[in-house]
């Protein structure tokens, strides 16, 4: 808790004339334990409109639980998790543990999308209906309309092509991009990565790279949960060093990779040059 | 005499179609019981599952055609035999038709549903738009086993006296000292499967364009 470089953070439970000014994520004092095994130890972290965020460290160090977390897959036993001014969990009233919010969560979740690592795209849906489908089904949207947004989005991301195929007739790349489209289609405020690059040669990294500016130019909440340093430190605007369930660090890439304060931080980052 | 066993044919397939008509829904009825996190209805719908593999169907026919009668002191009239024969294979084959539901619904990775769950489908939503279209495709193989065995397995109405289509051919090889009835028989029996095996190899390429 104690080397956690401190930010501002407004408090969304307060009230606010707008809510403009409201961080698109944010997530104050989380934990979360396994059994006995303390997994998350009080995270802090918020990330704001346009802003592309990146948490890096250690396997083990809790990033897959935070971000399990984070897309309501699982449930955090303590803090407060917000998305713009739907607070969807916060310290139980009588001090002990956390309350979600039944009627939020299913707001939250038209807030946030997630790409996963294996992206679990539909494989016995085409491309487009993979893009197509939550909106109808979930959101209700009509169909003709959906599906000529869903076109356009597919050409925006070089699928145009391929929007009446199946994943499976996909590159590993395409794939990643079908369910970035996927998660596009929803309308979210934010996007998460998980292991945004793994998968990805040097080249379509590099088109990665371009693809999360572009989104965050366009005032998209960006969260990348990764543990490949040059693409966090090249794409990012704030990264944090996450250890043994706390952010040790925080700040820009310069700052938290080039010119490391915590010893942990170094240490990792020694090794990982290695 | 053809005449006969088209009739007694007739009958064996109102048998087949029955018993698929309940016990394909059942059979998903069942397999949801039985993965219920609700531990009194699993168990329940385990042992269930459990006695109807477990005993002949045979006995499960006699046992629906006479419970009735001596559990509840009804009479019933000579229609109920074929009644007792529908009712007796749905809940058989319901049983068999929910574990390989039960099967492949566990086959499907975990990431789907969290796909969805995080794309904001209900429970509902998720079952018939993500999960279902995809077990169907890989329960298929099972399925037509189950299925062909049934076409068989509808000469066991026989044993309670209707007259489907091995009942009929076992009348007229009494009457008329001939292996010719059993041998139409099997080629129908045999012939209906190579029907159903043939509906089944088109279903699965249908159901080719992808895979998992």
């Amino acid at each position: 808790m104690t080397n956690r470089s401190r930010i501002s953070i407004p408090r969304p439970d307060q009230s606010f004339a707008s809510f403009a000014g409201l961080p698109a994520v944010y997530v104050h004092g989380a934990t979360k334990s396994f059994g006995d095994r303390q997994v998350l130890r009080g995270i802090d972290l918020i990330i704001n409109k346009g802003e592309v965020v990146s948490i890096i460290g250690p396997s083990g160090a809790g990033k897959s639980t935070l971000l399990r977390c984070l897309t309501l897959l699982d449930r955090f036993d303590g803090g407060t998790l917000a998305y713009g001014d739907v607070v969807v969990a916060k310290p139980a009233s009588d001090g002990s543990g956390i309350e979600y919010d039944r009627e939020s969560i299913p707001q939250a979740r038209m807030r946030f999308g997630i790409v996963f690592q294996d992206y679990n795209l539909f494989p016995h849906r085409t491309v487009l209906q993979n893009v197509t489908d939550a909106p109808i089904i979930v959101q209700h949207r009509d169909r003709a309309k959906t599906e000529v947004e869903g076109r356009e989005l597919l050409g925006r991301l070089g699928l145009a092509e391929h929007a009446d195929k199946v994943p499976c007739q996909l590159s590993g790349g395409q794939q990643q991009r079908v369910a970035i489209a996927r998660a596009l289609a929803m309308h979210p405020k934010v996007i998460y990565f998980d292991e945004a690059t793994s998968a990805l040669d040097p080249r379509l990294t590099a088109q990665m790279h371009d693809l999360v500016r572009e989104l965050a130019r366009g005032g998209m909440a960006v969260g990348i949960v990764t543990h490949e340093m040059g693409f966090a430190r090249d794409v990012s605007d704030r990264v944090a060093f996450l250890f043994d369930g706390e952010i040790a660090e925080e700040g820009t890439p310069e700052e938290v990779l080039g010119n490391p304060s915590d010893p942990r931080t170094r240490a990792f980052l020694a090794r990982a040059e290695d | 005499m053809l005449g006969m066993l088209m009739r007694g044919y007739g009958v064996s397939l109102q048998i087949f179609f029955v018993t698929l008509l309940g016990a394909l829904p059942l059979g998903v009825i069942l397999a949801l019981g039985r993965l219920s996190r609700f531990k009194p209805l699993s168990g329940l719908v385990a042992l269930y599952i459990s006695v109807m593999r477990g005993t002949p169907l045979m006995l499960q026919m006699f046992a629906v055609f006479f419970a009735p009668f001596y559990i509840f002191g009804i009479r019933t009239g000579s229609g109920y035999m074929y009644t007792a024969v529908m009712i007796s294979f749905v809940l058989n084959y319901a049983a068999y038709f929910a574990e390989i539901y039960r099967s492949g619904i566990q086959s499907m990775p975990r990431g789907q549903y969290e796909a969805a769950e995080v794309l904001g489908y209900s429970a509902p939503q998720t079952f018939f738009h993500v999960i279902l279209p995809q077990v169907v495709k890989r329960i298929l193989p099972a399925m037509g086993n189950e299925v062909v065995t049934l076409v068989k397995d509808t000469s066991l109405a026989f044993s309670i006296g209707l007259a489907e289509m091995f009942t009929q051919s076992r009348a007229l090889v009494a009457s008329q000292r001939s292996m010719v009835p059993f041998a139409l028989a099997a080629l129908i029996y045999w012939v209906t499967c190579l029907v159903i095996e043939f509906l089944l190899r088109r279903a699965e390429r249908r159901l080719s364009y992808y895979h998992d």
